[in-house]
């Protein structure tokens, strides 16, 4: 490294003094242009042979007549200026100004330590420009994994493409946690960098529809690793199952709200979840629903980078990834919701295909064999030509949701939108009037209770005398009785049905 | 929408005094000098591996926190490396190929030795050691740093506080100040202060060697919220890296540590004198040369 021993401040001084004579004149000249860019840079360049030459008298004098300037009682900028540069650190310290080897400049810092200069009030047009950064949080700590001996284990709750999930007690708290472990016996590259997304991607993710990392705690040997989050009662797809008539339109709506929620703080954080199907979405007693399983998420860039189109669950694929393409984007999750508010509705999957032909065949039956007019760009994804032919020009959607209002079924075909750019996103998807309409979403304080499966509590009849309960034991109800039932809590502005027990 | 961030860890005084390595017996100048040494190696693998250098800047921060928690004396600098580095390919999502990893570093330390450069032998034991070595010390990395291995790093920040100042156009600066950051990484600073008041250091610093005089009433950094204190502190440990030369007799794996510290003291006399040979070897494996990016 260059020897430094010159603070650009004084160099600027230096030069200055050197033109004019006086640093009076200086004082004038500064205010001008203040804030143009070629004012902060040195008039010469790397004037320093001479400037070394200055004998430390000559110096000493500059230095006094700044002392006697900034004396005086104005307040122009440049005073001020002066002011800074005399107080800098380095125009203290006499030795830098000799000719020094280079470990020499550290040691001046070293010495150096006045405290900042004070800020000043007329601050306006540096400061705009820079946007209010909130106070931060405290950064965290340095520790390692704790043991996996801080949770007992409870019960084995499910087992997934990769990993078992555990029921489990913390032993600390006694509160309830679910322990993912993760598979990383056949590995051969190390930890598997999808678990490293997963990992990020919870740890990114802190929503309140987002299932909650608690730490990650590790066993007796290397190989056992354990996710540690929130232990919640039900996955909506095994809680669909046991129930025998579809969630009500006010509980499809808070449930998609809550999901939309959480798919657009995903999306707005260049995170893609490619995985979400109603297994994944998890629903508490309190009526909350947390995104799960992040175990195929990543970050995505601008521009887009090629990924494998091997992704989500065949049954919530979209048709872009089924055709082949490597540069997708959020629509990918937005085709995903689609299939989840259908099964909501519906209480069935939407499009339970097979194999990835078979999926695009039922696809098509349901919206239409897609055309270049409507998905520009369509012909053109690598399975394109590969794939049969169906004669079905129109979208049969409608016929699917009978009971969807105008507004909901408009939602949905938004999200089925064959065109990737023109599928809704999920900011807009939050916007939309469905949810503004009546019935209202429910709150989700009001949610009926199930025992839950993997807390290994029986399921009761649906003859059990909880209220809420009672909703879901009635046989098929209509749509216009549904609106009542998930009105009876709320408040539809000024709309008021009173109480009515209906069983 | 809140923009969510995962902080970097910082340590507490007492971590940063008193740290495993130190309680181990090992000098501290010695240990300054191979997590720099390990640094080197990371950075210069990477550049041969054609990571991106938010791989090699992630690697060097999870080494350097590393060995917070962790004692040199039972991990080597060569296994935590390649395992840092292995790690934070994935981390940044290019994961580079265990098998380049370890050629490179195989060569990365012949090289470092003087050695002739000599292959590994295909499917050889040597090999296979280095593999289970660099999987062990991946995993270890993870446990011991809680699986906080998402760093958050200046390189953006400091290129929008450059746009603010409206320094992007200057000739040097920039380069500077990115040069500055790539080194600022063999330092402790990452675990000791947030991205954004590195990212003003690296400004102030480079602006005060280009002699280019930036706003002060009010003093520009404070807008970033950084303290002037803090940014003389960061600029001397990056200015210390170029002040100091390191030997080339440092030991990369346990053994050699080992024997090192048995004759510490003499070691350190012949390393002197070698270092002092070595400065006008432009060939080394010195700090200068490989921070060209």
């Amino acid at each position: 490294m260059e020897n430094q021993g010159y603070s650009p401040v004084e160099c600027i001084d230096d030069n200055n003094l050197e033109k004019n004579n006086t640093p009076e004149v200086q004082l004038t000249e500064t205010p001008k242009t203040k804030t143009k860019k070629s004012k902060w840079e040195s008039e010469s360049d790397n004037d320093s042979e001479s400037e070394q030459r200055f004998s430390k008298k000559r110096r000493k004098k500059i230095q006094d007549s700044e002392v006697d300037e900034h004396s005086q009682p104005e307040t122009t900028e440049s005073i001020r200026r002066l002011k800074v540069s005399n107080e800098d650190p380095f125009n203290q310290s006499p030795s830098t100004r000799s000719i020094s080897p280079i470990a020499e400049p550290i040691n001046d810092m070293s010495i150096s330590s006045t405290p900042s200069p004070t800020p000043e009030s007329t601050t306006q047009s540096f400061e705009e420009r820079i946007i209010k950064s909130t106070p931060t949080p405290l950064p965290p700590m340095l520790t390692g994994c704790r043991s996996v001996d801080n949770y007992e284990k409870l019960n084995r709750i499910e087992e997934g493409a990769y990993g078992v999930v555990f029921r489990a007690r913390d032993k600390a708290t006694g509160e309830v946690v679910a322990l993912k472990k993760l598979k990383l016996d056949k590995e051969k590259n190390g930890f598997p960098i999808t678990s490293l997304r997963e990992v990020h991607t919870l740890l990114l993710a802190k929503h309140p529809n987002i299932v909650n990392v608690r730490e990650i705690v590790v066993g007796e040997t290397l190989t056992q690793i354990f996710i540690v989050m929130d232990f919640i009662e039900h996955d909506l797809k095994s809680l669909m199952e046991d129930m025998q008539v579809p969630f009500l339109q006010s509980e499809v709506k808070t449930i998609m709200l809550q999901l939309l929620s959480a798919v657009a703080m995903l999306h707005d954080n260049w995170i893609i979840h490619r995985d979400l199907k109603t297994s994944n979405l998890l629903l508490n007693n309190r009526g909350q629903i947390k995104v799960a399983d992040f175990g195929l998420a990543r970050k995505y860039g601008s521009p887009l980078g090629p990924m494998t189109e091997l992704v989500v669950t065949l049954w919530y694929r979209a048709p872009e990834l089924l055709l082949g393409t490597k540069k997708y984007s959020t629509a990918v999750d937005m085709w995903s919701v689609g299939c989840i508010f259908g099964e909501l509705v519906n209480k069935e999957p939407l499009l339970p295909g097979r194999t990835e032909i078979d999926q695009l065949t039922k696809i098509f039956k349901l919206l239409g064999m897609p055309n270049e007019k409507i998905w520009p760009g369509f012909s053109k994804l690598p399975h394109a030509k590969n794939i049969p032919f169906i004669k079905q020009s129109h979208n049969t959607l409608r016929s699917r949701f009978p009971y969807l209002t105008e507004n909901g079924f408009d939602l949905i075909a938004k999200l089925l939108t064959y065109d990737p750019s023109k599928r809704i996103t999920a900011e807009e998807a939050l916007k939309h009037p469905y949810f503004t309409e009546s019935p209202l979403p429910k709150d989700p304080e009001m949610f009926p209770t199930w025992p839950s499966k993997g807390g290994g509590e029986r399921r009761k009849s649906y003859t059990s005398p909880s209220a809420p309960n009672v909703a879901h034991g009635v046989e098929k109800l209509d749509e216009e009785d549904q609106t009542l039932l998930g009105s009876i809590f709320e408040n539809q502005g000024g709309n008021d049905y009173g109480f009515r027990l209906k069983i | 929408m809140s923009k969510l961030s995962l902080q970097n860890a910082i340590l507490t005084y007492e971590q940063l005094e008193t740290t495993p390595s130190k309680k181990d017996n090992i000098p501290e100048e010695l240990e300054d000098e191979l997590r720099r040494l390990g640094c080197d190696f990371i950075q210069s693998a990477g550049i041969v591996l054609r990571l991106p250098q938010v791989a090699m800047a992630t690697a060097q921060v999870l080494f350097q926190r590393f060995f917070y928690v962790a004692s040199l004396k039972k991990f080597s600098v060569r296994d935590i490396g390649m395992g840092a580095l292995f790690l934070a390919s994935k981390v940044s999502e290019s994961p580079c190929k265990i098998r380049d990893l370890i050629n490179v570093y195989n060569y990365l330390i012949r090289r470092y030795r003087n050695e002739p450069n000599e292959p590994l032998e295909y499917l050889g034991q040597v090999f296979y050691e280095m593999k289970d070595a660099l999987v062990i010390a991946e995993m270890q990395i993870l446990k011991k740093l809680g699986f906080n291995v998402h760093v958050q790093l200046p390189y953006g920040l400091m290129v929008n506080y450059l746009k603010v100042l409206e320094l992007t156009d200057h000739e040097t600066i920039p380069q500077k100040a990115w040069g500055y950051l790539n080194d600022s990484l063999r330092t402790n600073v990452y675990v000791c202060y947030q991205p954004a008041t590195i990212a003003c250091a690296v400004i102030w610093l480079a602006a005060r060697i280009a002699q280019v005089k930036l706003p002060t009433s009010p003093p520009w950094w404070e807008l970033f919220e950084a303290e002037l204190e803090d940014m003389e502190n960061i600029s001397r440990h990056i200015m210390r890296l170029y002040a100091i030369r390191l030997p080339s007799n440092l030991p990369l794996s346990l053994d050699e540590l080992e024997d090192y510290l048995k004759n510490y003291e003499d070691r350190r006399k012949s390393g002197i004198n070698e270092i002092n040979e070595i400065n006008d070897n432009k060939d080394d494996l010195g700090p200068a040369p490989m921070v060209t990016m």
